[in-house]
């Protein structure tokens, strides 16, 4: 069995600094990590491979080169192969255009499912996984929260989907793309501490457009559909600090203050 | 001497009651911090030691010595079990733990001749509390102050974030009484100052817990004047403009309790209310009042001296505030080890080291390039920074505070992240010239470089060592390296 987890490494929200005297994000030096619901995809490729030595599991991201030594920790866990695709050309490039890069790369690839994350921490527009389904034809499906080990084998896939108010129970025939949620709380294992140096270069092939041809065009900010107008950063306001005492008076205001919010 | 035996022999030296071997305390009992992470998630791969042991008196302090000594038994003195190094880890299968738990009696305050005298396992908070009382305080105030007991706090040479004016414990300790391995109980005197050959305290203080055992001290108290306390915060350009003002203070004479200086990332965990992400320089002025008027001047005219590297002034409220909240206890020390068990994270690790005013700025900075180049998981560092807390006539000490996201087994977390990153820290610090150990002792984990702080006065230390401990049953593995335990060794 052949799966391809396709994620993203994205900018850890909670290591954002904030210029306070021009009230914006500082973005130089953001931390990147695995986007969580990738992460939780990633993990459960992992547990479908377990025990099943037909089964290989290839990680593919597009992004900046920056992004290998994150990779590279995805490949000391059980991935078999990963595969970067990057390009100066590719910079700019919306959610429409980003799934045909990635469509052109997968469909030159054999697999039998492909997993994703849901949501992802920096667009959140979560429009990926499904363009992805409509380059390659394929079905898609969003907020996966348990899959059944027992029934995923190559034909087909048993999982579950939390919607608002029940839990249901889906049988996917495959080839198929399959979007984990983080609440699946699916957790990548450990790299052993062996492994840490263990050189996976061998693994990890980097890409870009010399392999996938796209004309100059169709790619990057040409290319998009969709255009930013405008990001702004919102502005926080300075609130009124007031300090209590950790006495009678000091529980009373804090209660007063949280029943007045509502939060009681 | 089979481990069955030394527990009935101990049980028969002292009462059955003063000799724990319940599980989950000796488990508590292998590690201390340095290990807390692996040790929250139940993974520790040291040895559990036999028993801690409570003595009720000196005299007992000293049959146990002896007991051990005579029969090979490592012994690891206790007191408030705030060790970061490694001090309390255990690497013997045949370990007894002697915690001074029961010497807890504050023996005397004498406000007159300005000295107060303890056992070894009173918590410097009850004595810093009775001083109050009076009107008095130790100036001893490190931010274990509350959990932290004057046994220990003497045996790793402690320091409190006001030493810039009351100085480290060995400014403050007076006199005390030790026992060594083969039951010798000696009494060091209470006096002023003498020229009695060189200064034997100097052997206790410091040694922690590898020559003798700490079971009374007496230190000196200050008249305490909070009402006279003020605070002065800047934000300054980076950490070298910061350090430049501290020593400027210190070069002309000032003694604020408190100068400091932090770096941005490590300002921006302690000062969130107002950091704007810049180096922050602090300064706390105590004493009497006319001192306090001098000591205030004395910084304001640093600060406008060296005004290009100042960005703003900073609400001294705000530096109050942050003063009054300072400290560690052991709720917070619980809760940090609670939320250990249940996420890959903690609160942060710190490697403190010092050196001259010239220097200090060299390491900070090629320290800092070295872990962003050379340090393979530099990737997963949330923070990365530091401050200087501690300043001399000659010099200052650096701080440096850590942490990162776990990405490897709790077993691994010392090997992968915490020691690599420390011993970047301390190779930089020795090839520069400093000293890889500011203020929480060697421990363990530094005492693979032992040998090059002290470079050829070694030689004393590992004389002590013989002339003391001929059998090393003090403490094995501290301070003193030990090819044995590499094993435990990251
Ligand atoms: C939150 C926190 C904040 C800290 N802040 C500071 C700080 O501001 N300044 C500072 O200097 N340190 C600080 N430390 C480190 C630690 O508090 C000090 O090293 C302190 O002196 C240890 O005292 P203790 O009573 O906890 O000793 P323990 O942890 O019990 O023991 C420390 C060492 O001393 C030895 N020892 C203990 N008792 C005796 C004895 N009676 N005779 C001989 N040897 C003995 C032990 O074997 C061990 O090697 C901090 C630690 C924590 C956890």
């Amino acid at each position: 069995m052949n799966i391809i987890c396709v994620v993203k490494i994205v900018p850890d929200v909670d290591s954002f600094a904030y210029d306070y005297e021009n009230n914006t994000l500082i973005r130089e030096n953001i931390r990147m990590i695995l986007n969580p619901d990738d992460a939780c995809a990633l993990a459960c490729a992992l547990k479908v491979k377990a025990g099943r030595p037909d089964c290989s599991i290839e990680v593919v991201t597009m992004g900046p080169k920056a992004v290998k030594p994150h990779m590279e920790d995805l490949l000391r866990l059980d991935a078999d192969r990963g595969t970067i695709i990057s390009d100066p050309a590719y910079r700019g490039s919306d959610t429409y255009v980003t799934s045909r890069i990635l469509a052109r790369y997968l469909s030159t690839r054999q697999f039998d499912v492909l997993l994703t994350g849901s949501h992802a921490l920096d667009g959140d527009t979560s429009h990926v996984p499904a363009q992805l389904g409509e380059e390659l034809d394929l079905e898609q499906m969003s907020g996966i929260t348990a899959v059944d080990f027992e029934r995923f084998d190559s034909r087909r896939a048993v999982f579950e989907v939390e919607y608002e108010s029940s839990v249901v129970t889906w049988e996917m025939a495959l080839p198929a793309i399959l979007s984990l949620d983080r609440e699946s709380g699916y957790t990548l294992p450990y790299v052993k501490y062996e492994d840490f140096q263990r050189d996976v270069s061998g693994k990890l092939t980097i890409i870009g457009n010399p392999e996938l041809g796209f004309e100059p065009g169709e790619v990057g900010s040409d290319g998009s559909l969709t255009e930013v107008v405008r990001t702004y950063t919102q502005r926080f306001e300075t609130r009124e600090r007031r300090i209590v005492r950790n006495d009678d008076a000091g529980i009373e205001d804090v209660f007063n203050f949280l029943l007045e919010k509502g939060f009681l | 001497m089979n481990s069955e035996t030394i527990l009935d022999e101990v049980q028969k030296l002292l009462t059955p009651e003063q000799v724990n071997t319940d599980r989950e305390d000796l488990y508590d009992a292998s590690a201390d911090r340095y290990k807390k992470y692996a040790k929250a998630r139940g993974v520790l791969d040291v040895p559990m030691p036999l028993a801690i042991v409570y003595p009720n008196s000196t005299d007992e302090v000293s049959r146990l010595l002896q007991f051990c000594n005579e029969n090979r038994i490592n012994v690891i003195p206790r007191a408030g079990k705030t060790a970061t190094e490694g001090g309390l880890e255990n690497w013997k299968e045949q370990t007894l733990v002697i915690d001074a738990l029961n010497l807890n009696k504050i023996i005397k305050l004498d406000t007159y001749n300005m000295q107060a005298t303890v056992q070894a396992g009173v918590a410097l908070q009850d004595l810093e509390d009775e001083l109050r009382k009076e009107g008095f305080t130790t100036g001893h105030s490190p931010q274990s102050k509350p959990v932290a007991k004057l046994g220990g706090l003497v045996a790793t040479r402690s320091i409190g974030q006001l030493s810039t004016l009351y100085g480290g414990i060995e400014d403050m300790v007076v006199g005390l009484e030790c026992v060594f391995p083969d039951g010798h109980i000696s009494r060091i005197k209470n006096v002023s100052r003498r020229s009695g050959g060189p200064d034997i305290r100097h052997i206790a203080i410091g040694n922690e817990g590898t020559l003798c055992y700490i079971t009374e001290v007496t230190v000196k108290c200050f008249k305490f004047y909070p009402e006279n306390n003020r605070f002065f915060g800047y934000l300054v350009k980076d950490v070298e403009s910061g350090i430049k003002v501290l020593r400027e203070v210190m070069a002309n004479g000032f003694r604020p309790s408190v100068a400091r200086t932090y770096s941005e990332e490590d300002a921006a965990q302690h000062f969130y209310h107002f950091h704007k992400n810049k180096c922050v320089l602090l300064f706390m002025a105590e004493g009497p009042e006319g001192i306090v008027d001098a000591t205030c001047r004395g910084i304001e005219a640093a600060a406008e001296k060296f005004k290009d590297g100042i960005l703003e002034q900073v609400d001294s409220k705000y530096i109050e505030d942050w003063f009054n909240n300072l400290n560690w206890s052991q709720q917070d020390i619980d809760d940090e080890y609670e939320g250990m068990k249940e996420h890959d994270s903690h609160a942060g690790f710190t490697t403190e080291i010092s050196a001259d005013w010239e220097t200090i700025p060299k390491i900070y900075n090629s320290v800092i390039r070295r872990i962003r180049d050379e340090y393979p998981r530099a990737h997963e560092l949330t923070m990365l920074g530091g401050h200087s807390s501690h300043s001399y006539i000659n010099g200052t000490n650096m701080y440096f505070v850590y942490n990162y996201d776990i990405h490897c087994a709790p077993e691994d977390e010392m090997r992968v992240y915490h020691h690599p990153l420390q011993k970047l820290i301390v190779e930089e610090t020795l090839k520069f010239g400093g000293s890889m150990c500011h203020h929480h002792g060697i421990g363990k984990f530094r005492s693979e470089w032992t040998k090059d702080e002290h470079g050829s006065a070694y030689y004393m230390l590992a004389k002590l060592k013989e002339a003391f401990d001929p059998n090393g049953i003090m403490n094995f593995g501290t301070i003193f390296p030990q090819e044995e335990g590499r094993k435990y060794l990251s």
